[in-house]
């Protein structure tokens, strides 16, 4: 069907594509530039805003494999993506199920009491000092026990179980079954769509996570994550903290542009894998939140 | 079923008060036992810290007993509101990095969402999306990388191109001058956060009923009429009550970010409210002083969140949606 269009329409269409090509451009270079960066011969980087790789070569990766401290903590921030993730979906899933219950004892006091820490937390201090006093600090729990509470996807997960059917739990109920089986055999699996956004999304905040190795576990290198390992190699030299140069030992090791580049490629690259179907399932996840809750 | 069942034992029992509810407990100790871990948890981990607010009073000093300081009243308070003059650039910080981030990140997903829709090729406009969506995903101290890899004084590419090219003398010193902090937390939050904001808007966009665009197609409206008429008027309730949420955060922000980007060179610009609790409670060891800073913090947020939501309670009961 062919539509009249005016000067002015086509006039539009060609400024409106030159623009989204530019955004495009936009965001994409600048992950464009780190990657083609890290591919690049070191001595040959600087200075140039690149658009392939100048003197092809992986040394930059091979470098950065062997240092011990990418080693360990990449294998730190896998072993608290994976970890944190199930655990969130197994303390935070369970609540979530009990809370969607509208006959459950005192049920607006237990809501209330786990979606108000939404908008309210005790304060840096105050929390630094429990975790000492609980004895988390300098531990890989600290990365794990504090995430395993989520209000904002026990609100996501618990929606979705509101609108599942009673139906659906009630043989389990009927034939003399509890509430903890129908959970796990009923509901739990019907909830998949839901299960995947929380899960990816807690895998990636963990994931993306810096300040609770700065705060808990500075003082422990074997516990560092890849994202503190990173900062640590490339803002380091710019930040005020002691910190920084308490670690600089890691940091000299490393100073060339390209290997610092490597290892911003090292921590984007998961992220870019399971980038397709956080999309595909944080859409829906945004939708459920923004329109019930 | 189980609804129905306990919900008959209560109106039936409805007069012997303790047994019901010893007969509602039993009924439900499986739910009470799954939501155990979750409540011990939160306890535990969120409320129980706010017995830690008790330091905000004493003159506590690292290495005294927990509760060892000699209670001093609203000293630590004081020294914030009157002593000091900090407060003045903290709030100053604090309320243009988050206000123009918001209004900005709000205008530009607003529309460039009406002219992803307006793009010809369907898939190409999907596509834009995707890509668009991806920072949003991305750490902050990736931002900081890349944006080092750009724009670090010396060696940044873009830096020296421009150098190079004699477009300027020196290269921007964009990481660590006070000039530039407010202009580069707005521009990342940008990068960040228009592709969260443009589903948010294509969504209600998709919501738009067609009839709308049809008759006014009959009535003789134009492109451009439309998208004034039809597209922008529809999305502005959903504008209005993004702009209002988000406010409701403008004294929160992401420690994690200020924590990457405030340096010794540009604090004076850069230190909002969470950095200067962090840099006197964990590099200071001032711990009353911080913990005093992070309940006026706290109070204002709630008051502010609390004034927003009714707010919108309010807009949404009348015009919005």
């Amino acid at each position: 069907m062919k539509r009249k269009r005016s000067v002015g329409g086509i006039l539009f269409d060609i400024l409106n594509t030159l623009l989204m090509l530019i955004i495009l451009v936009l965001v994409l270079y600048p992950f464009w530039y780190v990657i083609t960066c890290s591919l690049s011969t070191p001595s040959q980087t600087t200075g140039s805003l690149l658009l392939w790789p100048k003197g092809f070569t992986l040394e930059s990766f091979k470098t950065a494999f062997e240092t011990e401290a990418v080693y360990s903590s990449l294998l730190i921030s896998v072993e608290r993506s994976v970890l944190g993730s199930a655990g969130m979906l197994l303390v935070s899933g369970m609540a979530a199920y009990v809370l969607s219950k509208t006959h459950l004892i005192a049920g607006r006091f237990f809501r209330v009491f786990i979606i108000f820490t939404m908008y309210f937390n005790a304060g840096t201090i105050p929390i630094y000092l429990t975790y000492q006093t609980l004895g988390l600090t300098n531990t890989f729990w600290v990365y794990i026990i504090p995430m395993l509470v989520v209000p904002f996807n026990i609100v996501l997960m618990k929606n979705y179980m509101e609108s599942i059917p009673p139906s659906m739990e009630e043989a389990v109920l009927i034939d003399g079954g509890n509430e903890l089986t129908a959970y796990f055999r009923v509901i739990l699996p019907i909830c998949l769509p839901v299960n995947a956004a929380v899960i990816l999304f807690s895998a990636l905040t963990h994931w993306n996570s810096l300040m609770d190795t700065q705060l808990y576990n500075s003082m422990s290198p074997h516990l560092y994550t890849i994202q503190y390992v990173l900062y640590n190699t490339v803002a380091a030299q710019m930040s005020q903290t002691l910190e920084g140069a308490r670690s600089a030992g890691s940091a000299a090791l490393v100073n060339s542009q390209s290997l610092k580049m490597a290892f911003t490629v090292i921590t984007i690259i998961p992220v870019m894998c399971v980038y397709p179907f956080l999309q595909k399932y944080f859409v829906s996840g945004i939708m459920i939140g923004s329109v019930k809750e | 079923m189980s609804v129905l069942s306990s919900q008959k034992t209560s109106v039936h029992s409805g007069r012997f008060g303790s047994s019901r509810l010893f007969t509602r407990l039993n009924r439900q100790k499986y739910l009470l036992l799954m939501l155990c871990p979750a409540f011990l948890l939160t306890a535990v981990l969120c409320y129980l810290p706010l017995v830690g607010w008790w330091l905000a009073f004493t003159d506590y000093h690292v290495g005294d007993s927990l509760f060892g300081g000699d209670f001093v009243g609203l000293r630590q308070f004081s020294r914030l509101l009157f002593e000091s003059s900090d407060l003045g650039y903290l709030i100053r910080n604090t309320l243009v990095i988050n206000g123009l981030t918001i209004v900005i990140n709000i205008t530009v997903a607003l529309v460039l969402s009406v002219l992803l829709r307006e793009l010809l090729w369907k898939p190409g406009a999907k596509f834009v999306q995707t890509i668009l969506f991806f920072p949003y995903f991305i750490s902050w101290v990736i931002m900081y990388s890349i944006v080092w890899a750009l724009f670090a004084v010396n060696s940044g590419a873009i830096n020296q191109l421009l150098v190079s090219l004699g477009v300027i003398e020196k290269g921007f010193n964009i990481l660590g001058s006070a000039k530039y902090s407010w202009g580069l937390m707005i521009v990342l939050n940008l990068f960040k956060h228009t592709g969260y904001n443009c589903i948010i808007f294509l969504a209600t966009i998709s919501g738009i009923p067609q009839e709308q665009y049809e008759s006014a197609s009959l009535d003789g409206a134009g492109r451009f009429a439309k998208i004034w008429y039809i597209t922008l008027p529809n999305l502005i309730p959903t504008a209005s009550i993004l702009l209002i949420m988000n406010s409701g955060w403008i004294f929160s922000n992401n420690l994690e970010q200020f924590f990457v980007f405030t340096n010794a060179t540009n604090w004076e610009t850069m230190e909002v409210l969470d950095m200067y609790i962090y840099k006197f409670g964990l590099q200071q060891l001032d711990y009353p002083y911080a913990t005093a800073v992070g309940i006026l913090k706290t109070l204002v947020s709630i008051i502010v969140l609390v004034v927003v939501n009714k707010t919108v309670k309010k807009l949404s009961d009348t015009s919005v949606f």
